[in-house]
């Protein structure tokens, strides 16, 4: 009898809806990038700048779990809920921002069926997930009843819709070109890597992503210079941490979709793991994902942070152009290759 | 001449008093960019409509203190106005006190504080584009300038000692000689800034996301300038060619060749470049200053024959120069004296009034930063929030200097 149960239980994690969701790509792997990527964006920041970055923390290995260590002091931290705020969105926001940003790993594939939730149309619920955190970060905004944090909010609003439309596009234009819409087929559909097929696509998803995440040069809903900590100036604690980690979990969940889409996914295949457990196959697309994130934080060194109205000018006079061109792109190689 | 430029700063305003509906934001004294001030920053959408620099957050009563201590003692007290410019800060307090006294330095005095004057100017340049650019959130350009700042205050702290507060100057002449291979470590320094500067551009001015957060922005036209009084870079980057080094006979500027950067745009951009080609021209004076270095004493002979003449055959022999016991009584003869320097921020400008005891009656500093704190209100109404940053970066201003 108790063997059955631990061999249930075994089952059940092992199955793709628990493992991948919970254990890899999804929330475990999840947290462990969100450590890893900060200390990576602090320690490539720190090379170039001839500093030395994160060091105390675990010394031999370059203060690599100074993450950790900062999380653990988040977690200690007394939560205070300002007497003006509305305390109810308050508290409730970030869990909801938290919630929607760990949701798209219930769609995405790691390996071949081996997808949590197969559907047909991963990819539009993928990106319908992530377009709602926006709303709960207005949400925090606007209940901490701070200066700061509405115009955080305000500004967290105009910049989704500078990037979510040519997200949505240079995404379905590939969706278009490889006629389907589940994230596990298109994979398939890659005889050479996405990017190569639709540049143009791939050059718009990524800057939209990069606009998505709030990273430089686009990091002005935080906008540290004019208005403190945006939308999060009034959270204090492991709250706070939340609303820090929400722009990497999303990095993340947007990479991994990234490389699905664009470098043809978990391909090449490791044979050897895959017969193994499937649930590990999925090596090369999270080392695809994590590389994309590395250049992604590496812009911080490069670049400062564009004003709101620029930023909004690009969004639509640029990269909503340029993803209607990739649109008009994806239907042009589609009709050739039928021909 | 008030009226005149309180008419130009209201011309600029777009809000009137007591307008509720304007957004009101108050930025700093507790604010990652404020600096040690206060801004109240009135917007209407997106756009600021008016800014009230409130000033005096860190005002010390520095010239009342000055006035109630011996004037030597006034040196080391006025370099806390700009510590990250002290020499600058204060060669024009000790050049008016020499006037004041009627101490000639001698002629090697002049070119030490020459060359410490500039090597304060580099670092001062340096610390403002870092800040300049932490308020774009650039931060490589930050650590960039911060870090090779650093070379230059190991230089000034090998000549006087001190990295910051460096004291040099007293009247009469300087505290210390040039120490040995001083030249060689200038020119592996320079060699190295050279190639920074080279970096900067690509980093951070040829940036076209720096570019166009700052070409065309806070535009300050050169009548307006002329009008506020504006003084520094700032003034210089609207195609005014005023520089106090040139204005005033005070170390051995007019014994050098040097070019006075000017910029017709008179944008945040302009204002940046500005300072860059600054740097390079100090560069140019510290090379020619180490150069023609003429050999000689440090201290004016007459307050050298006043030192013991074990002390003084010390003080000649190693080159250092202990403060002679009678500079602490030291009598200012009754009188005024006036006196100004360029400072990395502009001119700085000393009116001393004696009345014949050993502590100044009056000493009045005019700062650079004071001067400028006129552009906030000025230049920012009209332009989005973001540009605040933007502009604040490009004047550097510093509180405490302009609060005294």
């Amino acid at each position: 009898m108790g063997i059955d149960l631990v061999n249930l239980l075994i089952r059940l994690l092992l199955s793709p809806r628990v493992f991948a969701p919970v254990v890899f790509p999804g929330l475990l792997t999840a947290l462990i990038v969100l450590l890893i990527i900060i200390w990576a964006e602090r320690k490539i920041a720190a090379r170039i700048q001839m500093r030395v970055g994160p060091l105390y923390v675990t010394r031999h290995f370059g203060g690599v779990l100074q993450m950790l260590a900062d999380g653990t002091r988040y977690m200690f931290q007394e939560f205070i809920i300002p007497e003006t705020a509305d305390r109810i969105p308050f508290v409730l926001a970030p869990v909801l921002a938290l919630v929607l940003a760990i949701l798209p790993f219930a769609f995405i594939p790691s390996a071949p069926k081996f997808a949590p939730v197969t559907s047909p149309l991963s990819l539009p619920a993928v990106l319908a997930v992530l377009s709602a955190i926006p709303i709960s970060v207005l949400l925090m905004g606007w209940s901490s009843n701070n200066k700061f944090s509405i115009q955080g909010a305000v500004r967290e609003a105009f910049m989704s819709l500078a990037y979510e439309i040519p997200l949505f596009i240079s995404a379905l234009s590939m969706a278009i070109l490889y006629g389907t819409m589940s994230l596990e087929e298109m994979v398939d559909k890659q005889p050479i890597p996405g990017f190569l097929l639709n540049p143009i696509a791939a050059f718009t998803f990524l800057v939209s992503m990069v606009m998505s995440a709030g990273k430089l040069p686009f990091d002005i809903v935080e906008g540290e210079q004019e208005i403190v900590a945006g939308p999060y100036v009034e959270y204090t604690g492991i709250i706070f941490g939340i609303g820090m980690g929400l722009a990497y979990l999303k990095l993340y969940a947007l990479s991994l979709v990234y490389t699905i889409i664009f470098l043809s996914g978990w391909e090449p295949l490791p044979e050897v793991l895959y017969r193994f457990y499937p649930g590990v196959a999925g090596i090369f697309l999270f080392a695809k994902a994590f590389l994309l994130m590395l250049f992604v934080v590496f812009l911080r060194s490069v670049y400062g942070r564009y004003r709101l109205d620029q930023a909004i000018r690009i969004g639509w006079r640029i990269y909503f152009v340029l993803s209607v061109i990739s649109l008009v792109f994806s239907v042009g190689v589609k009709v050739i290759t039928c021909v | 001449m008030l009226s005149m430029s309180s008419d130009i700063v209201s011309s600029k305003l777009l809000f009137r008093e007591g307008d509720e509906s304007a957004y009101e934001l108050f930025i700093g004294p507790q604010h990652p960019s404020s600096g040690h001030m206060r801004f109240i920053v009135r917007l209407r959408g997106d756009i600021i409509v008016s800014v009230d620099p409130d000033i005096g957050y860190v005002h010390r009563t520095m010239e009342k203190l000055a006035e109630g201590r011996e004037a030597i003692k006034a040196i080391p007290l006025l370099e806390r106005l700009t510590i990250i410019d002290s020499h600058n800060a204060t060669v024009a307090l000790v050049t008016a006190l020499e006037r004041l006294l009627d101490a000639e330095p001698p002629p090697r005095a002049l070119y030490l504080r020459t060359l410490l004057s500039e090597i304060n100017r580099i670092a001062s340049h340096l610390y403002g584009m870092g800040i300049a650019g932490i308020m774009l959130n650039h931060s490589t350009m930050f650590m960039w300038a911060f870090g090779d700042r650093e070379v230059w205050l190991q230089l000034a702290e090998e000549l006087t000692g001190a990295r910051l507060t460096h004291t040099y100057s007293i009247p009469g002449g300087v505290r210390r000689d040039l120490p040995q291979g001083f030249k060689e470590r200038f020119e592996k320094a320079a060699r190295y800034m050279e190639k920074r500067l080279e970096d900067y551009m690509k980093i951070f001015f040829r940036n076209p996301q720096v570019a166009s957060r700052y070409e065309g922005v806070g535009v300050l036209r050169k009548s307006e300038a002329q009008k506020l009084g504006i003084v520094g870079p700032n003034l210089r980057a609207s195609g005014v060619k005023y520089d106090a080094r040139l204005a005033d006979d005070y170390c051995a500027y007019s014994e050098l060749e040097f070019e006075v950067p000017v910029r017709e745009e008179g944008d945040c951009m302009a204002r940046m470049l500005v300072r860059v080609e600054e740097i390079r021209q100090s560069l140019s004076i510290i090379r020619q200053v180490l150069d023609k270095m003429p050999s000689g004493p440090i201290l004016a002979e007459k307050y050298l024959k006043l030192l013991p003449p074990k002390i003084r055959e010390q003080a000649t022999r190693s080159g250092h120069v202990k403060f002679p016991g009678v500079f602490a009584t030291l009598k200012l003869p009754a009188g005024e004296a006036v006196a100004r320097a360029e400072m990395g921020h502009g001119e700085i400008f000393y009116h001393v009034v004696s009345d014949g005891s050993a502590k100044p009656y009056r000493l009045r500093v005019v700062t650079p930063s004071f001067r400028n704190v006129v552009l906030f209100r000025y230049l920012p109404p009209g332009h989005r929030f973001m540009d605040f940053p933007a502009i604040y970066g490009s004047l550097d201003y510093f509180p405490p200097e302009s609060d005294r």
